[in-house]
């Protein structure tokens, strides 16, 4: 399978999207036929559901492109204002905190749909096949853990922001549900994508299993 | 238990996620909640989605993303050929100003795109197959690029010191100037070891001409006129008038860091749309969704890195580790030396962002107590990240050059590295001896520290 960042630490698989030139920026799936976005492994069961978080990635990946594109404009118009009215204004800075926080929560499953969470693989080379099989199921179920108990928390900090009617600290004082619905919808989406992936995991292992039977 | 078996066993459990092969994100966010629920009040838990997202809201770490959108954009135009070639034609009267033109260019273009693997993929693209063409040799041509390409990381904006500065708790805008006075020093040291070098391989060129007959490409003399030197310039002015623009916006007093970091977004999106006509949607999309990609993936990193140390400080273990170090009375440049050493190490498994967020709480006090510069320090630290990544065995940009020369061995790249990597060792005792070369020019621009040395 695609594997960006296999065996390199340093955020290679993501550059490596900057570097590709004019090709697609999703990266190509090694088999043929593959949809981008979808492990080929993933189980039959689980296929629709796999279609459908690859359609709402591509939907946040808009969103994600929208919301760098305003809060760039956002900022240059703190300049320009700064500069032409000598005004110093609030709200540019926190706009543009919620803009590039929703893109990064949103754009998180994405991210993880082409395995594009960077990691150290070093130790994969060092494990036969089977073994290292184990060791994805492994890596995934932990990071379902970790990111299903994370959207959890979201979803209660967005339930008492709301109820509480939160708001930041500044004197333009937008309400801090905003950002945390961004965070729980991103969270939320990443954990179902990491369901479909420990799953697919599962699948190869059994097929290298069988494989070796 | 015991602080040190706290430690050991928060070390240990780091460790094994680490190298699990899971996402760094992920892996770092885990270790701190399976802390959480053994160490912290139960109450903990439920904060830690209100933790992270204080410790990403805030500006200067958002302007990340619009950086590296920024890169994105002058990276995927055409923008460091003519860069490069322009150079190329200035110098070529120099001897050795091939190599020289690759070592410039790469240090421009970093400055505007502030990525290294992007300056390498870049200028090496249209760099390392000319170098080759002259007859140089291909582990050389590989090293002045990934060499060249670290620059991204030195000289501002870049992302390194943008997190540098949050976890140290220092002027964003001091750092950057701070950055800029090492990196032309490295751009020296590069383009002395380049005419060095070519020198070298000049001579063994002309002895083989004379020996056996055989002309190496390197004899050859190439001119251009004035005119065509004039010609190449309009297509290069744009982008450094941006460099400039963005330089003076942010010095001037005119605009915060992550301002700017909009307007060079913005900028730079508007410069390859008027100079090189990428404007269409199906242009930008790409541009737009790569600086997605590789933003989401870092500000993962960094939130959840932000979460890792604050368990670690909550539970005392940096504040421990921080202590002991201090309580060894070591010399103050051998606790530099074993610190640099450190950060060295975890370079061969980690990238930068977690290097910086990982350790600052516990190396950063120690090093305040032995009295350095916090900024001075900073720029050591980033050259010794450099450092990692061109060295083996995991440099980045080792693979990113290995990516455009897919003929040049890994092993003659790795030769061709390695006299850099001792020059960046060069540079760093050569700011430890002098260290006004990088703080005269922040304390020049934006006046002297008081308390600082």
């Amino acid at each position: 399978m695609s594997d960006p960042g296999g065996g390199l630490p340093h955020g290679a698989g993501a550059d490596a999207a900057l570097l590709a030139g004019g090709a697609s920026l999703l990266p190509e799936s090694a088999e043929t036929g593959a949809t981008p976005g979808i492990d080929p492994s993933t189980p039959r069961a689980l296929l629709p559901l796999a279609r459908a978080l690859a359609a709402a990635n591509r939907v946040m990946v808009g969103f994600g492109m929208l919301a760098l594109l305003a809060a760039s404009l956002v900022l240059t118009s703190s300049v320009v204002t700064r500069y032409l009215f000598k005004s110093s204004t609030d709200w540019q800075d926190e706009t543009a905190v919620f803009l590039l926080v929703g893109a990064t929560f949103l754009c998180g499953a994405f991210v993880q749909s082409i395995r594009g969470h960077v990691g150290i693989e070093a130790v994969s080379t060092l494990l036969s096949r089977k073994t290292d099989a184990l060791r994805r199921i492994g890596v995934d179920l932990l990071c379902l853990a970790f990111c299903g108990l994370f959207a959890w928390k979201s979803w209660t900090l967005l339930h008492e922001a709301w109820v509480d009617k939160q708001t930041t600290s500044s004197s333009w004082a937008p309400p801090l549900w905003i950002p945390y619905l961004l965070m729980s919808l991103g969270m939320t989406l990443l954990s179902l994508q990491l369901i479909v992936h420990v799953a697919a995991s599962v699948n190869r292992a059994r097929a290298i299993a069988a494989g070796d039977r | 238990m015991s602080m040190l078996a706290i430690g050991l066993l928060f070390a240990g459990v780091t460790l094994l996620f680490m190298m699990s092969g899971a996402p760094i994100a992920f892996a770092l966010g885990a270790v701190a909640v399976v802390f959480m629920a053994f160490f912290m009040p139960a109450a903990s838990l439920d904060t830690i989605t209100q933790n992270v997202y204080e410790e990403m809201a805030s500006i200067t770490l958002l302007s990340i993303p619009l950086f590296i959108l920024k890169g994105a954009a002058i990276g995927r135009s055409r923008a460091g050929q003519d860069l490069y070639a322009a150079l190329h034609a200035w110098m070529s009267r120099v001897p050795g100003g091939l190599g020289i033109a690759n070592v410039f260019a790469c240090a421009l273009f970093a400055a505007m795109a502030g990525s290294s693997p992007a300056t390498c993929s870049a200028i090496g693209s249209a760099g390392i197959p000319e170098m080759r063409k002259r007859g140089y040799s291909p582990g050389f041509a590989a090293g002045i690029i990934a060499a060249g390409g670290t620059l991204g990381i030195l000289l501002p904006p870049s992302i390194t010191m943008i997190l540098y500065a949050v976890a140290a708790e220092q002027s964003l805008g001091r750092l950057f100037l701070a950055g800029i006075g090492p990196g032309l020093l490295l751009v020296a040291l590069f383009a002395a070891y380049a005419v060095m070098r070519y020198r070298r391989e000049h001579r063994s060129a002309i002895a083989a001409h004379a020996s056996h007959g055989t002309a190496s490409a390197m004899l050859d003399v190439d001119t251009y006129t004035l005119r065509q030197k004039v010609e190449m310039l309009p297509r290069v002015l744009p982008f450094v008038i941006l460099l400039i623009g963005v330089m003076i916006a942010l010095y001037g007093g005119f605009a915060t860091p992550s301002e700017t970091a909009g307007l060079g977004a913005l900028l730079a999106l508007l410069l390859i749309a008027v100079v090189y006509g990428v404007w269409r949607v199906k242009d930008v999309a790409p541009i737009l969704s790569a600086t997605l990609k590789e933003s989401t993936m870092l500000m993962f990193i960094i939130g959840m890195s932000l979460l890792f140390s604050y368990v670690m400080s909550y539970l005392h273990i940096s504040q421990s580790m921080a202590q002991w170090i201090v309580a060894l009375h070591l010399s103050k440049w051998l606790l530099l030396a074993a610190i640099l050493l450190l950060v060295v190490v975890l370079g061969f498994f980690l990238p930068p962002v977690s290097i910086i967020l990982m350790t600052a709480p516990i190396i950063l006090p120690p090093l305040k107590a032995a009295g350095f510069d916090l900024i001075w320090f900073g720029v050591l630290m980033t050259i010794v990240m450099e450092a990692g990544l061109i060295h083996p065995p995991v440099g980045l940009n080792l693979f990113v050059i290995k990516n455009i020369a897919p003929d040049i061995t890994l092993g003659q790249i790795i030769r061709g590295v390695i006299p850099f990597v001792g020059l960046m060792f060069v540079a760093v005792v050569l700011i430890c001896l002098l260290p006004g070369i990088a703080t005269a020019l922040p304390d020049a621009v934006m006046g002297a520290v008081p308390g600082a040395r």
